[in-house]
């Protein structure tokens, strides 16, 4: 009967140790080929961003990140993305964000990658809109949740008032489960992460990353393929002049069937029909002075200068036209990007490139709130100098108070 | 807590299997732990129904005590007299919650108190004990093992369908060594076959091509006249339909290999239904213990009770009838839709047409050879392939919403 039992059982016995072999053990996964890199690098899918093997492999080959949210996938031909790939600049774009990922998701997010940054350059794009009185909108927090990355950062070296509010953050975002959730519970209350729950992380930590290793290479080609397609309708050589005429033509060519100078794509599909005369007026009460998010903000702040990254930070505007037909005020608007630039300017961080005023010019945004044609132009000649020539060491000078509810509620003039 | 769910995740297995642990070793040595069982069952059905679904919990323990109580009174009723309107008022009583469950989608969005996971199942388990009571070929019910048989864990949730005295005679005694060895093979082999189905193959369909045809479907709603025929159309009835198999047979491999493990060989539900020759084929190969549920309990009752009336004076038009009532009532069965009914009247005018081919066949000698059943094959599939496009409910999506 042994044998029997043994020739029954064996080989489900052996599948099962294989599997567990498999997840658990440290496996070397073999390097990423330099073209699913730059495939995925560009891709904006969620597996790229809520993981940490391509990202960190990106940056250790020229590639740096763009960090920004859903105006990272306007990919016309101006877009960071297609100058670099058409020019052979001497970086590349890693494109990190989506609709929906604030401050708190590009920090709970990337937590390997901004180790792995230390010294080097990002570039952020920092969206008013972010700054609701809500903040962070628990679903998309949940959709761009990464267990793999909030494990990382448990294990780290926590304490301090930034690792606290961190915690509190998360936790409020409500969908943390099981170890981490604990341990969340543990930083938040200043208490440190050992014992039993410390091996659990460690152990679930590495069963996420050979899952990662495994399942997590599967990126869509579909940006690639737009970016070669942009790419293919600009100038052979890097000129301004030739490309700012081309901008202003392509932008009026995509936006001549409405008076806002959206593009027609997005508003016969977005605007269409009766949702425009119900959008008349509906942003009078937007407010973006107060809100959680200058205290979220401030978390990546903190990680930027304790790694000495040099960060470019871009403040998009809003269409002009749309602003005022849907009531947006322009005060209101000019308060925040103070508060912002406030934020970063008194603790060092000096390259802030403020386009806030320039959403009266042509063919400047692609739609409402994303930048376009000659924005992305406009970006381009700040970015390109600052990623291509050598910057000054930044002298980061971090304050505290910025994780203040004060500070949070507080107006700027 | 989220609720347990049968068969969803790893977890529910690897607690399952070492629940089960004593009972195998106990069955290797003849022995069968039926209390420990029970206790199994019982630990497992609250994890099932704990948490977010204790309403359904309540409802389930609602339900079984109903069923006990028809069951019994109809047990003891049955000894003193056998009228027919005592038999008909028994079984309405019976399927009268499934029926409300059913019917309460209809008038409200809110789904009935009374529902709860598994009980479309367990109803057919409790009528088929009455039908048996009532022509004696059943006499005596034992309320424990009744609720035993009901609430069989391995099953409880979507059947494979099984029958009480078939279920009776493997719990009652407990296999030879030899005949339980194979069993557990048997197991095995269905465990990891239903992994395959239902977690590579099954999730390869239903999870990543699915949702991504469905969309290019409902992209070209506007083609053919506005009824949305487009090939994307075509590639979502054949991504769906070998969906719904590998995603159905691999749970029901999962429930016959879990019954396998604990001693009880729980019938099949499917016996590679592509490869079916005609209609009439493919129903004796897909969902097996329900269609073998809707044929003795509706199709053949149907039909004496046809002839004993002499409803009709052919005998095509009496099974043609049987047909459709059968059919009919496995569309509301799924659901009180138009797609679930549509669903059952094709079938229904399927199998008619395939009977009237046959006939025809026989008369003119026509030529049958490995050809003619291949062709066979392709077009039986290919019918089946648009049943469930109609099942799926797609259509209403694409049509109307």
């Amino acid at each position: 009967m042994k044998k029997r039992l043994w020739w029954i059982f064996g080989p489900a016995l052996c599948a099962g140790l294989i599997v567990l072999g498999l997840v658990v053990v440290p496996v070397h996964f073999s390097t990423v080929k330099s073209h699913s890199l730059a495939t995925a690098a560009v891709s904006l899918k969620k597996n790229v961003l809520v993981g940490e093997r391509l990202k960190d492999e990106a940056v250790q080959r020229d590639y740096v990140p763009f960090m920004g949210s859903s105006e990272l996938s306007r990919l016309d031909a101006f877009h960071p993305s297609v100058l670099a790939q058409k020019y052979h600049r001497p970086y590349q774009t890693l494109l990190l964000g989506g609709p929906g990922t604030q401050s708190l998701v590009q920090y709970a997010d990337n937590q390997s990658l901004l180790q792995q940054l230390r010294g080097r350059k990002v570039v952020f794009i920092i969206s008013p809109q972010w700054f609701t009185p809500q903040g962070q909108q628990p679903d998309a927090f949940a959709y761009y949740y990464s267990p793999l990355q909030t494990t990382r950062w448990l294990l780290g070296k926590r304490g301090g008032l930034a690792d606290r509010y961190a915690a509190r953050r998360l936790l409020q975002m409500g969908n943390t489960k099981g170890g981490v959730h604990q341990a969340l519970m543990n930083v938040a209350a200043g208490q440190p992460v050992q014992g039993l729950l410390r091996t659990r992380l460690q152990i679930s930590l590495q069963i996420l990353q050979n899952e990662e290793g495994l399942f997590g290479r599967h990126t869509s080609a579909k940006n690639q393929a737009k970016i070669m397609q942009s790419a293919a309708k600009l100038p052979f050589k890097d000129n301004q002049h030739q490309l700012a005429t081309l901008a202003r033509n392509m932008g009026a060519q995509a936006t001549n069937g409405n008076q806002f100078g959206i593009r027609n794509h997005f508003f016969d599909k977005r605007l269409g029909g009766d949702k425009l005369s119900d959008l008349k007026g509906a942003q009078a009460k937007f407010d973006y002075r107060r809100s959680p998010e200058y205290s979220d903000f401030q978390l990546l702040l903190t990680a930027f200068a304790k790694n000495h990254v040099q960060v470019q930070f871009v403040i998009p505007p809003v269409n002009q036209k749309w602003a005022t037909y849907t009531g947006l005020r322009s005060g209101m608007m000019t308060q925040t990007v103070a508060k912002i630039k406030t934020q970063l300017h008194q603790q060092g961080f000096m390259h802030v490139l403020d386009l806030s005023r320039d959403g009266n010019q042509p063919y400047f945004m692609e739609d409402t709130i994303h930048l376009g044609w000659r924005g992305w132009l406009k970006v381009d000649q700040t970015v390109k100098p600052f990623l291509e020539q050598r910057q000054a060491p930044p002298q980061y000078r971090l304050n505290d108070q910025y994780f203040t509810k004060t500070w949070q509620q507080k107006l700027i003039h | 807590m989220s609720a347990f769910q049968p068969y969803a995740n790893p977890r529910y297995f690897v607690m399952l299997l070492v629940a089960l642990v004593p009972l195998i070793i106990g069955l290797l040595r003849g022995r069968r732990h039926r209390n420990y069982e029970t206790l199994v069952s019982l630990v497992f059905i609250v994890l099932i129904f704990a948490g977010g679904k204790w309403h359904e919990g309540v409802a389930l323990i609602g339900y079984v005590l109903w069923q006990l109580l028809l069951v019994m009174g109809y047990t003891r009723y049955r000894h003193k007299a056998n009228r027919t309107g005592a038999y008909w008022t028994v079984i309405l009583a019976s399927i009268a919650p499934l029926v409300v469950v059913k019917v309460t989608p209809v008038f409200t969005v809110h789904p009935s108190l009374l529902d709860f996971l598994g009980m479309s199942y367990l109803t057919f388990k409790s009528v088929q004990t009455l039908i048996e009571l009532r022509d004696g070929t059943l006499q005596q019910v034992d309320p424990l093992f009744f609720l035993r048989f009901l609430l069989f864990l391995p099953t409880i949730s979507s059947g494979p369908i099984d029958r009480y005295r078939r279920f009776a005679k493997d719990y009652n005694t407990v296999p030879t060594r030899e005949h339980y060895l194979d069993l557990l093979q048997s197991a095995v082999h269905k465990l990891f076959l239903g992994f395959a189905y239902k977690f590579v193959i099954g999730y390869f369909l239903g999870t990543l091509l699915l949702p991504k045809v469905a969309h290019s479907a409902l992209v070209h709603h506007h083609l053919g006249g506005g009824l949305g025929i487009s090939w994307a159309l075509v590639a979502y009835m054949y991504v769906y339909s070998l969906y719904l198999f590998f995603d159905f047979a691999g749970y029901s491999l999962f429930a016959v290999s879990l019954s396998q493990l604990m001693g009880i060989d729980t019938p099949q539900n499917f016996n590679q239904p592509f490869k079916a020759k005609n209609i009439k084929d493919f129903w004796n190969r897909w969902h097996m213990s329900l269609s073998f549920w809707f044929r003795d309990f509706i199709f053949m009752r149907v039909t004496f009770a046809l002839m004993k009336h002499r409803v009709f004076k052919n005998r095509i038009h009496v099974a043609q009838t049987a047909y459709l009532i059968n059919f009919l009532v496995m569309g509301f069965w799924h659901g009180v839709t138009w797609y679930y009914i549509v669903y059952g009247l094709f079938h229904a005018g399927a199998i008619i047409v395939n009977d009237m081919w046959l006939r025809y066949k026989k008369r003119h000698h026509l030529p049958h050879n490995r050809v003619t059943t291949a062709l066979a094959m392709v077009i039986t599939f290919n019918v089946v392939c648009f049943s469930f496009l109609i099942f799926s409910g797609f259509l209403n999506t694409l049509w109307f919403k």
